[in-house]
C-alpha cells in the first residue's frame, strides 16, 4: 500500500509509480498531479509533433495536452497497468495531437467531395490510366488484360461505401481519421470496411485464377 | 473514381497481403504502449506481438502515431 502523504514529499520518486498516478488522478483528482501530468504530456508532445506543426508549436501542444488530460481522466479506469502510466497517457495524447492536425489539414474537404458516384465513375475504374513508361507492347497487353480483370472484380466486389472510402484514401490520399469521421465511422470501423473489401477481392481473384504476381513485380 | 496504375497496383498489393487474422486500429491502439516499451527496451516487440507489427505496416496512421509515441517517450526519459 502506498503512503500518499510520504510519497508526495518526493515527487521524483512518486511519479514513477502507476498506482500513485491512478490514485492521485481518480476523482477528486489532485490538482498538483494533474499539473504534473500536463507537464509530462507537453514535454513528450513537443518533439513528437514538431515535424508536423509549422508554427505556434507551443500553443498547439498546450491545447492538446489540456484536451488529453481530460481524455485521460475519463479513461483512467481502463488503464490496466500493462505499461508505465506515462506511456499509456502519452499514447492517448499523441493520437489526440495527430488527429487534430489531420482534421486541420483536411478541413476544407466536405463529405460531398468524398462521394463516389457509381454511374459516373464505373467506366473510369475499368479504364486505369497507364504510365507512358510502360515497356513492351506484349507485356503491356498482358498487363492491361490482368488489370482490366482486376478492375472488373473490384467494381463488382466493393460496395458503394467501400468505393467511397477507397477513393478518399487511395485517390485523394486523405487521412483515415478524417475519412472515418466524414463517413460517420470510427477509424476501426473504416479499417474493417476496407479489410472486408480486400478479403472479398482476394477471394474472387483466387476463384477466378487471376495471377497478379507478375504485374506486381515491375510496380 | 479514377485509378491510375500506381493506385491500382497499390490496391492490388493491399489485397494480396490481406490476411484473415488482421487486427483493427482499436486492437493495435490498445497494445501500442506495451509495444513501444518493448521497442525502447531493446526487446523484439514484433516477435512478442506479431499482429501489432503487421497492422503497423498496413495502417499509415497507426504507424505515424507509433513513431510519434516513440519520439515522445524518448523525450521524457
Amino acid at each position: 500500500m502506498i503512503n500518499l502523504s510520504d510519497k508526495r514529499k518526493n515527487p521524483d520518486t512518486t511519479f514513477n509509480t502507476n498506482e500513485f498516478w491512478v490514485k492521485s488522478l481518480t476523482s477528486p483528482a489532485d490538482e498538483k498531479v494533474i499539473a504534473e501530468l500536463r507537464s509530462k504530456l507537453i514535454q513528450g508532445l513537443k518533439p513528437a509533433l514538431r515535424k508536423y506543426v509549422d508554427r505556434e508549436l507551443d500553443a498547439f501542444v498546450e491545447d492538446i495536452a489540456q484536451d488529453s488530460v481530460l481524455k485521460i481522466l475519463d479513461k483512467l479506469q481502463s488503464f490496466r497497468g500493462e505499461s508505465a502510466f506515462t506511456t499509456w497517457a502519452l499514447k492517448i495524447a499523441v493520437r489526440e495531437g495527430l488527429s487534430e492536425l489531420r482534421r486541420k489539414k483536411w478541413n476544407d474537404i466536405s463529405l460531398h467531395d468524398l462521394n463516389y458516384n457509381s454511374d459516373e465513375n464505373n467506366a473510369e475504374i475499368r479504364s486505369p490510366v497507364f504510365s507512358s513508361s510502360d515497356p513492351h507492347p506484349d507485356q503491356l497487353t498482358h498487363e492491361h488484360m490482368v488489370l482490366e480483370q482486376v478492375m472488373e472484380i473490384i467494381d463488382h466486389q466493393l460496395s458503394e461505401k467501400q468505393k467511397t472510402a477507397v477513393h478518399a484514401l487511395l485517390v485523394q490520399g486523405m487521412s483515415s481519421t478524417v475519412v472515418a469521421e466524414r463517413m460517420g465511422l470510427s477509424r476501426n470501423a473504416l479499417y474493417k470496411l476496407i479489410f472486408d473489401g480486400r478479403m472479398s477481392i482476394k477471394k474472387k481473384l483466387e476463384e477466378a485464377g487471376i495471377d497478379v504476381s507478375e504485374i506486381l513485380q515491375d510496380g | 473514381m479514377k485509378l491510375n496504375k500506381a493506385q491500382l497496383l497499390s490496391l492490388i498489393r493491399g489485397v494480396v497481403s490481406t490476411a484473415p487474422d488482421e487486427i483493427g486500429c482499436d486492437d493495435c491502439f490498445d497494445k501500442l504502449n506495451e509495444f513501444a516499451e518493448l521497442e525502447l527496451a531493446g526487446k523484439k516487440p514484433e516477435e512478442a506481438m506479431p499482429l501489432i507489427e503487421k497492422h503497423l505496416k498496413k495502417c499509415r496512421e497507426c504507424c505515424e502515431e507509433y513513431e510519434a509515441l516513440l519520439d515522445s517517450l524518448r523525450a521524457i526519459k
